[in-house]
């Protein structure tokens, strides 16, 4: 009698090497779906895997999820380390009540969301501006393209205070450009002296910084799009503008998305900028929701309070997040 | 199989990554409890933490030096925290949180020993009977919270006024006669940019240069009621400064100490207020030997101002190490190790004695710091000084933004009901 081999339900052989009875102890067989095959390699395969990915998973574990979890649980206590010497006792959602009704949260939450929706359109509308430009074929674009990203690889608090440097009245680059122009406008104090030329320094710092991380994000994106399409809309007589708009734009949705959900959530987040530049002020004018949560985790050493304010930036930053996702998510 | 073999697989993960975590938790949060009493003449070794770096650093390390050779038994090991007073100060306050046992000895701002004290982070000094009477009382105040001593003053930088003797013939003895003497400088000597150069960016200093002037005015920082009239007549002073007699320019918002050294030793401002590290900056040919340095001049019903500044020396209160620590901190204020001191780096010394002929044959301005210590008035002793400053500068701050002439009232009124209330805050209040 011939050995039985092991087959498929199209009759297709088992792999090779596979003894046709341990199907038998496999995943169970499920209706109208072809039997499991290389089970064996399959859980070799995976395990491996779980070893290769246990250390960053342990590692993000303890720098990530434990701090979150610990500030979710902080949040609901009372946890001032002025007072280190006092249990921690369960507070309930004392320390979330305390924040949205303080009138200083509720403008942080203002400035930080007015700055994220100006700033990130700005960003958005230049970055794209400038993708298009180092797009193009000219002389200079490879070092164009890598100078483009030093702002970018500037750790914040340098750039920042470059800037505070620039905006000095007295000896900054800001006051010696305008005063070329006219005398009546140098010697301006930007920071510190009145509310909005503080915010338009911080906002050309911080654009300053983060328009090429756009910009390089999305020249990726359109390298990627074939140029048959392009070379297909132009034989149907699209002009520039009708190619932008039907061709590039649509295109262009996944780097789009990318750029947009990690400028949201640096803008959301921003501190060092304001820190360094005004440190909150003229008042508390340029306070924003990360400069806040400092203020009460170091200044007022209240990791109760600073726990609940974190984690609803955490919960805005992953609302955001989920709303881009949605929209930009591929047709079916 | 498969299942039951992924399971384990699974929790074994678990357990690995569990084990990991409990780990580094166990591994954070390791103090160990503090070790019992070592006495003074047992052969040990202790810690002190201090922010000084360069010069400063240096000093401290050559005074640690003669100390060890003093008490040959005590070996002392530096930790030289951060220059950055935030940075410090959190640094100092994860050890305390932790538990630590060391620093065993550490400088503190004059605005610490007050929250680390209600902390109970810090050793009350009674148990050595220190004599407080020796120093410059406004410092000794600074480091007493209830009645108890918890920090002696270690150097005493008190602010004040800085005026070009060239320009400025005879001080000004009202601050009135500030202004007009601002004015007349700025009409004679063309080369100033401005009038008088001050810290007005949101920051600490911008309430030690309030302080300078509130006296003056007679004000005083309590913050009970901030809402006074001489604190408005005080801010409404400096505000009046840049807006109504424009004798400081709208670029004081953002100057810190820094900033306004720079204007006053390149010879752009005949008045600055600042601390007295000015005096022994360079300077050019105009300004050097021309500096004087006096409290901010008194106005009706004010005393003459100053603010203070500088450090202290505090034991950790889980030490096992006190009375080596208590004989580190009476050699570093002992007269003449301060005289040394301020002779090698400038701190100006917390002890009336050390303000000897010797130094003052070496640096001349220190007969004027001299003076300034008897008069500089503490930022306010509270546990929750740093909620306090904070509110400060946020006011200061916002009335330095606004041209309104009645800015300054309309902020104290505004604003001292918080400060008051941040001040007397106390648990899950």
């Amino acid at each position: 009698m011939a050995a039985e081999v092991s087959t498929t339900e199209k009759g297709r052989p088992a792999r090779t090497g596979r003894p046709g009875h341990l199907a038998r102890f496999g995943r169970p067989k499920r209706p109208g779906r072809p039997t499991p095959v290389g089970h064996a390699r399959e859980r070799g395969d995976r395990r491996l895997g779980y070893m290769l990915v246990a250390p960053v998973v342990i590692l993000l574990l303890a720098i990530t999820a434990y701090p979150l979890v610990y500030n979710l649980w902080n949040s609901f206590h009372f946890d001032n380390l002025s007072y280190g010497n006092l249990p921690h006792n369960f507070v309930g959602g004392a320390n979330y009540s305390k924040m949205f009704k303080s009138a200083q949260w509720v403008s942080a939450l203002e400035r930080t969301l007015v700055f994220t929706a100006v700033t990130v359109a700005f960003d958005m509308v230049v970055g794209l501006g400038l993708a298009l430009m180092m797009h193009r074929r000219f002389r200079g674009r490879g070092f164009l393209r890598a100078a483009i990203l030093v702002p970018w690889a500037m750790p914040t608090v340098v750039s920042a205070m470059l800037w505070k440097t620039m905006f000095d009245p007295s000896a900054g680059f800001v006051d010696y450009i305008l005063g070329a122009f006219h005398p009546a406008w140098s010697s301006i104090a930007w920071l510190g002296a009145s509310v909005w030329r503080s915010w338009i320094a911080i906002f050309i710092a911080d654009s300053w910084k983060n328009i090429p991380f756009v910009a390089i994000i999305l020249l990726a994106g359109l390298q990627i799009i074939p140029n048959d399409v392009y070379e297909a809309a132009r034989i149907d007589g699209a002009s520039w503008w009708q190619s932008f708009r039907s061709v590039t734009l649509p295109m262009l949705k996944p780097a789009m998305s990318v750029a947009l959900i990690f400028r949201t959530i640096q803008a959301l987040l921003v501190f060092d900028v304001i820190y360094i530049m005004t440190g909150g002020g003229p008042g508390n004018s340029t306070e924003t929701l990360s400069f806040l949560s400092y203020n009460t985790f170091i200044i007022n050493t209240d990791f109760g309070e600073g726990g609940a304010m974190s984690l609803v930036l955490v919960v805005l930053a992953l609302a955001v997040s989920f709303v881009y996702v949605r929209a930009f998510r591929p047709q079916t | 199989m498969h299942r039951n073999s992924l399971t384990r697989w699974r929790a074994g993960a678990v357990a690995v990554a569990a084990a990991a975590l409990a780990t580094g938790v166990a591994a954070c949060g390791s103090s160990g409890p503090a070790n019992s009493t070592v006495a003074g003449g047992a052969t040990q070794t202790i810690v002190f933490a201090e922010s000084g770096l360069g010069t400063e650093g240096q000093q401290t390390q050559v005074a640690i030096n003669a100390f060890e050779k003093a008490n040959p038994n005590i070996k002392v090991s530096v930790q030289v925290l951060s220059s950055d007073s935030t940075t410090y100060l959190s640094t100092l306050e994860h050890d305390f949180i932790s538990g630590s046992s060391t620093p065993d000895v550490f400088e503190s701002d004059v605005t610490y020993p007050a929250k680390f004290a209600q902390a109970g982070w810090v050793a009350s000094l009674t148990q050595f009977h220190p004599n407080m009477s020796q120093f410059f009382p406004h410092e000794v105040a600074a480091g007493t919270y209830n009645g108890t001593y918890y920090a002696v003053p270690w150097f005493d930088n008190p602010e004040g006024l800085f005026y070009r003797t060239d320009l400025i013939k005879t001080p000004p003895t009202s601050p009135a006669q500030v202004v007009s003497d601002a004015e007349q400088a700025m009409k004679t000597d063309k080369s100033l940019k401005e009038g008088i150069a001050f810290e007005a960016d949101k920051y600490e200093g911008a309430i030690t240069a309030f302080l300078t002037v509130d006296s003056a005015f007679g004000g005083t920082l309590n913050p009970q009621n901030v809402n006074t009239p001489g604190n408005v007549a005080a801010l409404n002073w400096l505000h009046a400064a840049i807006y109504t007699s424009h004798i400081a320019p709208q670029a004081v918002t953002g100057w810190q100490e820094g900033q306004v050294e720079e204007q006053f030793v390149s010879g752009y401002t005949p008045f600055a207020i600042n601390y007295p590290f000015v005096e022994a900056q360079p300077m050019v040919a105009a300004v050097k030997g021309h500096v004087g340095y006096i409290p901010f001049p008194a106005g009706p019903g004010g005393t003459p101002g100053s603010a203070l500044g500088g450090e202290m020396l505090a034991i950790n209160a889980k030490t096992a190490h006190g009375a080596a620590a208590w004989k580190l901190i009476q050699y570093l204020t002992s007269p003449s190790v301060e005289t040394a001191r301020a002779i090698a780096v400038g701190d100006p010394p917390s002890l009336p004695s050390a303000y000897t002929s010797a130094l003052y044959s070496s640096a001349p301005y220190f007969k004027d710091v001299y003076t300034l210590n008897t008069y500089s008035a503490p930022r306010p002793v509270t546990p929750n000084y740093l909620q306090v400053s904070s509110d400060l500068q946020t006011l200061f701050s916002a009335v330095y933004a606004n041209a309104s002439a009645s800015a300054a009232g309309a902020a104290f009124a505004a604003g001292a009901s918080s400060i008051k209330s941040d001040a007397n805050a106390t648990p899950g209040s």
